[in-house]
């Protein structure tokens, strides 16, 4: 660990979900007040594994998303006395700040009929914003000595602690946050305590080279945090973290919204259809019958392999692709064969 | 002229291969029996017939003899009537056979012979039926050695067994190697017919396009070579060099017309021709050793002789017609000074003298370029040019630019349920009590630096945990070192 690193971690204050996830009911409940605890000492060891380590908290709350620390801040006035001395001065700034921010928060929060979808893409987009911010920053500005160049944040991460499931309208944003991540060559480790596989978060894990880790024993959750998102991801190279390499790729057919492993698809704008139609909704194509005919005849019973599919609007990576299921245990790490996709475009009259 | 199917037009006593015989002309088919034969020992389709030939008009015997598609020698029958009976004979048979031939070359389907062949624009034979009526019995309109298969015409369809069968005997005769191949396999009966030629429809094909290929005019220009022998000038008149006279130089032809039989014999007449000055003019070369025998002064041929083509203008001025496009002359003005020479070598007319051979020359490659190619279409062009059809001629397609069209504009239907249908159904949340939830979240978050302090895992929660992980990473070492080796 010589190089320093920065963490951004983004976390999930969904009211309703940490209801959810502290229930009694489930087979390892976490509440709120541990998984806090659990966090802040990940986040004490993040900052104690180098002297240099960087840290930015962000929360993503009912309808919006706030800073809740930045090593980057000056030390606010409160901590300017006598320290308690029984605490590593670091530690305590680090976890008073997260901790007063948080409560004053939630203290905040006013009753609602319905909870609004919480500000996930927007701490997502803000962490983003402040690595480049914090990048950009130690570029420009030339020490007095002129000593150092252009210094790129050093090996840059966004820890994503989710329990809520995926928000549809959400989709476009996040994608687009993967792709900035790319370009700034972040990567993003998802940790999913609680709630259904989230799809865009497995894809943003896969796409920025991160690990997604579906909690089996969420009440262990400081063991996960440990093991699997501690290390930089220089370290990784040579430490391997686990990971689920099982990424839901399926494409949903635009007629019915049904989860689809074959279908067909309008050759001009890509829209997939499980069953051969004459006009292309989104583009009003229209197709020749004989085609129809041909289509019609050709559909299979069973999947045969043939041309590859297109890809489906999610991703455009070509890896294998695999259909894992829903709560894929992670002790099966293989990448399973996929059966072949198949799709046969429809030609334009 | 009877027109049934197959009346006979004409007959007459002729010998072939020195038999006596009796040589028919019927609307379908040329024949000849022996005496005393029923059959007939020769019966040639009239669409055969490719070429004639006669002997001369005061030889011993009266010859005839007819080329075929197929067979160049074709066949030689001699009359053997009593003169002069022999000779309107024949010339009866050549009137009809080169009527026959004519139509033969144009590719026309026969009908009845003895009617005029039509007019078809733009093939060799064109000229041919203007002069036909007067030239009947001195010309001939085929040409001499061509092979031109028109009498099959383009109509034929390919697939005709006999058609088929005859290319395939003309590919295996024109290469050997393929003929003792085809022997070898064929007539021992190792593979069929069929499938030897199966995957050699190429050269088939190649056959049959070779044979329905029109041979053009020649291309040089008119200019029969009198050869001296034993110090005896000979030039050979072949009804063929006949038609090519007659068509190179129309002076020639009207001359025939006119004293042709009244004045002079047709070989009267040939003989002084080549001895005339009019001859001499037109002599594709300007050399005097070209002209190998005396010329006289000919009282008749001299009235024909015209002025030598040696003005600053060709006496036949062409039709120019020249696309505008690419007309250079309409801007000369513009491009006035180039940085070179002017060039001394290729200026047109400088030496008077060759002015009317290569004018000559001139005219005969237009004339092979019009019948090959049709008429003109410059005349038309310049008839009803109008600024229109100029603009659309400059107006090409990749002048134009980028065309910005709006593209297809995209509408996803429910866009919504797209990803709610992978999604655990949204009715669960509803349940919830989100007052409640949000105070048990102020709750949690209150005291929390006492449970810092008192943070603790479970243990064997955190033994699962870390037993899970390793397996993960274990496996997928595993997979990369197996995928390595």
């Amino acid at each position: 660990m010589d190089k320093p690193s920065h963490l951004s971690v983004v976390v999930d204050l969904s009211p309703s979900q940490w209801h959810l996830c502290g229930q009694s009911s489930n087979s390892h409940p976490l509440p709120l007040s541990a998984f806090l605890s659990q966090l802040l000492a990940f986040l004490n060891a993040h900052i104690a594994c180098n002297d240099e380590n960087t840290l930015s908290v962000y929360g993503a709350l009912p309808g919006k998303s706030i800073l809740l620390y930045s090593s980057a801040t000056a030390v606010p006035e409160e901590f300017t006395g006598p320290a308690d001395p029984n605490t590593y001065r670091p530690f305590e700034v680090l976890d008073s700040t997260m901790m007063n921010s948080i409560s004053d928060r939630v203290e905040a929060l006013t009753d609602l009929e319905q909870e609004p979808p919480i500000g996930l893409v927007g701490a997502l987009t803000k962490s983003l914003c402040y690595i480049n911010r914090m990048s950009n920053a130690s570029s420009t500005s030339t020490a007095a000595g002129g000593v150092q160049g252009p210094v790129v944040l050093p090996d840059p991460r966004i820890l994503v602690v989710s329990v809520s499931p995926d928000e549809s309208s959400s989709y476009i944003p996040i994608m687009n946050s993967i792709f900035s991540a790319q370009k700034l060559k972040v990567t993003i480790d998802v940790c999913k305590l609680y709630g259904p596989e989230s799809v865009f978060l497995q894809q943003a894990a896969h796409l920025t080279g991160g690990s997604y880790i579906y909690l089996e024993r969420p009440d262990a959750l400081l063991q996960y945090l440990t093991m699997a998102f501690l290390p930089p991801p220089a370290v990784r190279q040579l430490l391997s973290v686990p990971t689920q390499d099982k990424v839901d790729f399926r494409a949903a057919c635009f007629c019915h919204k049904n989860i689809v492993d074959i279908g067909f698809v309008c050759s001009v704008c890509l829209s997939i259809f499980c069953q051969p139609v004459p006009v292309c909704s989104t583009c009003r194509t229209k197709f020749p019958i004989k085609t129809l005919q041909r289509l019609n005849a050709s559909k299979p019973a069973a999947p045969a392999p043939r041309t590859p599919a297109p890809t489906p609007p999610a991703t455009s990576l070509p890896r294998s692709q695999s259909i894992g299921t829903p709560r894929s245990s992670m002790g099966n790490g293989l990448v399973a064969p996929s059966p072949s996709r198949n799709g046969t475009s429809l030609p334009p009259r | 002229m009877p027109s049934t199917s197959t009346a006979t037009i004409c007959t007459a006593k002729a010998s072939y291969k020195k038999l006596p015989g009796l040589l028919e002309l019927t609307s379908t088919h040329l024949q000849w029996t022996q005496d005393g034969k029923k059959a007939p020992s020769v019966k040639v389709p009239l669409v055969e017939a490719a070429s004639l030939f006669c002997s001369k008009e005061g030889a011993a015997q009266v010859r005839l003899k007819l080329g075929l598609v197929s067979d160049d020698a074709g066949h030689n029958f001699t009359f053997t009537s009593p003169q002069p009976a022999s000779l309107t004979e024949r010339e009866k048979f050549k009137a009809e056979l080169t009527n026959i031939i004519s139509r033969n070359r144009s590719g026309v389907a026969t009908p009845a012979p003895g009617t005029r062949p039509p007019r078809t624009p733009g093939v060799p034979g064109t000229p041919v039926p203007r002069p036909a009526p007067s030239l009947s019995r001195a010309a001939s309109t085929s040409r001499a050695p061509s092979v031109g298969s028109d009498s099959r015409g383009p109509g034929t369809p390919v697939g005709d067994p006999t058609h088929d069968f005859r290319l395939r005997k003309k590919v295996l005769m024109s290469t050997p190697e393929l003929a003792q191949l085809h022997r070898e396999l064929v007539m021992t009966g190792q593979i069929s017919e069929n499938e030897f030629w199966e995957g050699r429809e190429h050269l088939l094909l190649a056959q049959a396009a070779a044979e329905s290929q029109k041979r053009g005019k020649p291309g040089q220009l008119v200019d029969p070579r009198p050869q001296t022998v034993d110090g005896e000038v000979k030039i050979v008149i072949t009804p063929q060099l006949v038609h090519d006279i007659f068509e190179e130089y129309p002076v020639v032809a009207k001359a025939y017309t006119d004293n042709v039989p009244n004045k002079l014999s047709e070989a009267e007449f040939w003989k002084r021709y080549f001895q005339s000055k009019l001859f001499n003019a037109h002599r594709a070369s300007i050399r005097s050793s070209a002209a190998q025998h005396v010329v006289k002064d000919d009282p008749i041929f001299d009235k024909y002789l015209e002025k030598e083509d040696d003005e600053l203008q060709p006496r036949k001025l062409r039709d120019e017609g020249v696309d505008m496009f690419i007309d250079l002359a309409a801007t000369a003005v513009d491009h006035g000074e180039t940085g070179n020479e002017r060039d001394i070598t290729m200026q047109a007319g400088k030496q008077r003298a060759v002015l009317p051979l290569i004018r000559k020359f001139n005219e005969h490659s237009g004339r092979l370029l019009d019948t090959t190619l049709g008429e003109q279409p410059a005349k038309r062009r310049k008839i009803d040019s109008g600024n229109n059809d100029l603009y659309a001629q400059l107006d090409l397609e990749d002048l134009h630019g980028d065309e910005v069209s709006p593209g297809i504009l995209l509408d996803m239907q429910d866009r919504r349920r797209y990803f709610e249908g992978r999604s655990m159904d949204t009715s669960q949340r509803a349940q919830i009590d989100v007052g409640a939830a949000v105070q048990e979240a102020k709750d949690n978050v209150n005291g929390w630096e006492s449970r810092l302090s008192q943070l603790k895992i479970d243990r064997k929660a955190g033994d699962a945990a870390l037993l899970s992980m390793t397996q993960n990473v274990a496996a997928r070492i595993e997979v990369t070192k197996r995928k390595n080796r």
